[in-house]
């Protein structure tokens, strides 16, 4: 472990300059090196098309018939007068909302429930875990067949499932908590066995019941562990897609019909304005650059 | 709470859960109409999944083609990355670093216009790498973030000595480092797998020619007949096709990815 | 630093590439016109590429293989999915990479030939002997500013579907299904009747556009009336006879004659009701005879309007034609002019029990074996058929959620007095 491989003319140098190298310039070079490979990927295949998108939103853009000129602002306002925009950014608010409480609140308490190691706990986890393995888009089909009244098994309920509105956000949130709850239960239970023994001891004998613990204790240890769930879990539901488009294509009557597939349907159904689109999109980043940046403060400042 | 009402209620939540995958595994074996599988119990469906267009062998072939890739540049890149961001100061990083991050703030519906132009002019098109790229690229948030957070947890000590005692930074990584942050590595090769083997969209708009199709779309093609009508027999098929690697794999792996989560610096 | 210096020159070139890619159409100037070779156009072992959407599968590969089996050209099929076809295309269209011939849902095609993602076959077309033989709606709906663009490729026409074993049990004639609309709805209330728990007299997609853009239209233009008029620009589905069928189907859901399922059916299901046998009588695509016919005595018959006539139906279905983007237009055109020809209509589309698309060949070999079958093909041709035309059809009718599928959701199950305020959404969709 004597040689080094970043150069045999540093190999010769004395052992003192080395250091004094390494801590100057050398890992600002080296860190830069290392970063490379990321640095080009998103550069070329995340930068490049994201300023594509931007431009294409300041353009009269068609998908057939391509760039017909700079337009701006006019693709932002058509994109806010469309009918189907308010209700749409509504309905995935709504919807953002709903999953992310359901879905937190769910996996803290199968967090808390298997968190002790035991063989029953290890198979409970296995169990919420392993819907986490499938993909959303498989997620879906399975839940469409589940659904459909030619093929579900729950027809006795007598519930019709993706016919009302109320119906159809219901039966895509219990897909989604389905699919995920595992996955958040995960992280949180990273949270959890980081608290020391010490604290829960020292709360016990300072006589907390049960819930005062919980509430004082594991609640705010847990934060950030949290507060990076809920910036995965809000920013994963505003951009929801695959399952509406899967599932319910919007319906019945617009009533589930999510920003991103309005961004769909402009780009190619019907519309197939890429202008429009584009602009929608640069619409929707700036809103998750704004929640995640007041979310990421909550979370760096209770790190630092 | 005593033990008994316990189990049971906890083991019926393991069984809600394990509910749906159970149903479409016996779905898909069991007689419904406008299926291949009309009378009796058998495996028609699995045969319209066997024998769709190409044959499932080449879709698996690909699909397992895809994954595979994808697993190997997300290793490569987010390795590098997360020791770059955890272990070195460099101008840039914390952009990179947020930029990377932003990868998932992006509709990728949106994306795929742009990366179709963008993988032509590349001569990219229509090819099974290019596709590979486009999924590490959307894999790289977590990973890279994953790995961070990993070398991170490794003790301070353990990387110092290795540079102390005239090891390459490099050389540290390889022999040291990579040892110390293998759970993290399997996290992030399994989801990446799992992302890989299951998209849809991507190779939709990416890939045209029928013999490199990935499994997914071979299912969702197969999925609408005449008039719009769902093949359900062929979808459960599909999708338990789809699950069971992914599951296998998943089970497989657990006590690693588990643990690579444990190990991260994501405490408290 | 070399490093960002690196990457800011392949940002500024990829930058550059990107945009210029964008920029041009696709390079129409390089291929040869597709009339120059003749009526047949060039057979000389080309590798040609066509797309097609999945629901055409059977059809398109029944064609494609028996082209190969007889020509040198071969042709290498992809399927998409229906749902992404546009996104797949679209994609393809910007960056110049459509496969020489692709497909297109004939609604669709009016959009796609204003694009100019088609080459131009007036003068092919021109060439062939049979050329006033081929069905028209498909023709009319490929044809832009005068000139040809599209022929057709599979068709797929609506027609009333009956269940003879229910109509015999409800004492109806089983040999004579409805001839007017009042006799249509006449027919599913006596199956409506039996009163069987598991039976009902009719079935509609009630939330679906696709599905009543189908079957309504037909009963609309078999009373003598449009649907659409300045080329698709303004909507007249709130005239007299629109009304009437609206009419007809909210009295059949008022009396319980409408299988359950119907409001929400999004049109994934909206066929399997009568092929259970649990459907007296209902507008159906003709597709699906032989289908139907395994477990149903179905009877067939032309979609009829408010007075006895010929009836009419939908002619739906794909229009071919070849790329903007196609080097091989000759070689294409080929594949076409086989297509249209005796061989294909015949020797593939009818042995498969498809319709032909051709006038002069309703009566052909196959057809006579199934009296129903003539009945489809000749309500192909009949006067009182179409193929709906309008530049913005998909946003108007076919698309989740659009003002047609409000508009017929409140005839039926709403409050119908909204009428002439649907209307107008759809017109101005319409008329974007």
């Amino acid at each position: 472990m004597t040689t080094s491989l970043t150069g045999t003319e540093e190999r010769r140098a004395p052992a003192v300059h080395r250091e004094v190298v390494r801590k100057r310039r050398g890992p600002r070079l080296t860190g830069w090196a290392y970063a490379a490979p990321t640095a080009l990927f998103v550069l070329i295949f995340f930068v490049v098309p994201t300023v594509l998108v931007a431009r294409m939103s300041v353009s009269d853009w068609n998908l057939f018939a391509g760039d017909r000129g700079y337009n701006a602002p006019e693709n932002f306002t058509a994109a806010v007068q469309n009918r189907l925009f308010w209700p749409a950014v509504g309905f995935t608010v709504k919807y953002t909302l709903v999953t992310t409480v359901i879905l937190l609140v769910l996996a803290l308490g199968l967090a808390l429930l298997v968190q002790e190691s035991s063989r029953w706990s290890g198979f409970l986890r296995t169990a919420f875990l392993v819907p986490s393995a499938l993909g959303l888009a498989s997620a879906s089909l399975l839940f469409y067949a589940l659904y459909s009244p030619q093929s579900s098994p729950l027809g006795f309920l007598g519930i019709s499932f993706l016919g009302t509105p109320a119906g159809a956000l219901w039966s895509t949130v219990v897909l989604i908590v389905w699919r995920f709850a595992g996955f958040y239960m995960l992280l949180l239970l990273v949270g959890l066995q980081g608290i020391s023994g010490d604290v829960y001891e020292a709360a016990r004998l300072d006589g907390a019941t049960r819930w005062q613990t919980f509430r004082y204790v594991t609640l705010p240890l847990l934060r950030s562990s949290l507060a990076l769930c809920t910036i995965l879990c809000v920013t994963g539901s505003m951009l929801a897609f695959d399952q509406f488009y899967l599932l319910t294509k919007g319906g019945p009557d617009n009533s589930t019909i999510t920003i991103v597939q309005l961004v769909y349907n402009l780009a190619f159904q019907g519309a197939n304005d890429l202008g429009r689109a584009a602009a929608l999109s640069i619409l929707i980043l700036g809103a998750l650059l704004v929640v995640n940046l007041v979310q990421f403060r909550g979370l760096r400042g209770r790190e630092n | 709470m005593s033990r008994t009402p316990r189990y049971v209620l906890t083991g019926g939540l393991a069984v809600l859960f394990l509910a749906p995958l159970l149903w479409a595994a016996i779905a898909s074996v069991s007689p419904q109409p406008g299926t291949r599988q009309i009378d009796g119990w058998g495996l028609g469906n699995y045969q319209t999944l066997a024998n769709y267009q190409a044959g499932i062998g080449q879709y698996l072939l690909n699909s397992t083609l895809v994954a595979g890739m994808t697993v190997l540049f997300t290793l490569f890149v987010s390795l590098l990355g997360g020791y770059a961001f955890a272990m070195f100061r460099f101008p840039g990083r914390n952009v990179l670093f947020l930029l990377t991050l932003a990868i998932l703030m992006v509709p990728y519906a949106t994306l795929l216009i742009p990366l179709y132009v963008l993988l032509n002019d590349l001569g990219l098109q229509n090819s099974l790498v290019g596709l590979s790229l486009v999924l590490t690229m959307f894999q790289l948030p977590f990973a890279v973030f994953m790995m961070r957070i990993s070398f991170e947890a490794v003790p301070k000590e353990l990387g110092e000595s290795a540079l102390v005692d005239g090891c390459g930074s490099l050389r540290a990584l390889l022999h040291i480092l990579v040892p110390a942050v293998r759970p993290g590595l399997i996290t992030v090769g399994l989801f990446a797998f799992l992302a890989a083997w299951n998209d849809f969209i991507t190779p939709l708009v990416l890939i045209s020619d029928s013999g490199k199709l990935p499994l997914p779309l071979a299912v969702a093609n197969m999925r609408q007949q005449v008039m719009g009508i769902v093949d359900y027999g062929a979808t459960e098929a599909g999708v338990v096709a789809l699950a069971l690697p992914c599951i296998v794999l998943f089970l497989a792996l657990q006590r690693h990815y588990v643990r690579g989560f444990m190990s991260g610096a994501l405490k408290g | 630093m070399r490093h960002n210096r690196l990457s800011r020159a392949i940002l500024a070139g990829l930058l550059m590439t990107t945009m210029a890619a964008c920029g041009d159409g696709g390079a129409q100037g390089t291929a040869a016109p597709p009339a120059g070779a003749g009526v047949e156009g060039v057979d000389d072992g080309s590798k040609l590429t066509l797309w097609t959407r999945a629901p055409l599968e059977s059809q398109a590969k029944a064609l494609v293989e028996a082209y190969n089996a007889t020509h040198k050209n071969q042709v290498e099929l992809t399927i998409v999915p229906n749902d992404d076809y546009v996104a797949k295309v679209g994609a393809a269209a910007g960056s110049g990479d459509l496969p020489d011939l692709f497909a297109a849902d004939i609604v669709y095609v009016p959009n796609w030939t204003k694009s100019g993602l088609f080459h131009d076959l007036t003068e092919s077309i021109g060439q062939l002997s049979y050329a006033d033989e081929i069905n028209q709606g498909h023709v009319r709906a490929g044809t832009y500013e005068g000139r040809k663009y599209v022929l057709p490729f599979v068709l797929d026409l609506s027609v009333i579907f009956w269940n003879k074993a229910l109509y015999r049990e409800a004492g109806l004639d089983p040999e004579k299904g409805p001839a007017t609309l009042d006799e249509f709805k006449e027919h599913a209330l006596a199956v409506q009747k039996l009163g069987r728990t598991d039976v009902h007299g009719t079935y509609f997609g009630g939330n679906c556009g696709g599905c009543n853009v189908f079957t309504w239209f037909p009963m609309i233009w078999a009373s003598g009336a449009e649907v659409m008029a300045d080329d698709g620009g303004k909507s007249l589905l709130d005239g007299a006879a629109a009304q009437k069928v609206y009419r007809t189907w909210r009295d059949l859901r008022a009396a319980g004659a409408i299988a359950p399922g119907a409001k929400d059916e999004t049109g994934a299901t909206w066929v399997a009701a009568f092929q259970e046998g649990k459907v007296g009588v209902m507008p159906y695509p003709a597709t699906l005879l032989q289908t139907a016919a395994k477990t149903v005595d179905v009877g067939v018959t032309a979609i009829p309007g408010a007075s006895a006539g010929t009836g009419s139906t939908f002619v739906g279905g794909d229009g071919i034609g070849i790329s903007k983007d196609s080097e091989l237009t000759q070689q294409a055109w080929n594949f076409l002019s086989w297509l249209t020809s005796e061989a294909a209509q015949v020797e593939v589309l009818a042995k498969n029990d498809s319709s032909v698309a051709r006038t002069d060949l309703v009566d052909n070999r196959y057809a006579v074996e199934d009296p129903r079958v003539v009945t489809i093909n000749k309500t192909a041709a009949a006067p009182q058929s179409r193929t709906p035309v309008a530049v913005n059809f998909q946003q108007a009718f076919n698309a989740p959620g659009s003002p047609w599928v409000t508009l017929l959701r409140n005839q039926v199950y709403g409050d119908a007095s909204s009428l002439a305020t649907d209307n107008e959404a759809l017109t101005s969709v319409l008329a974007q």
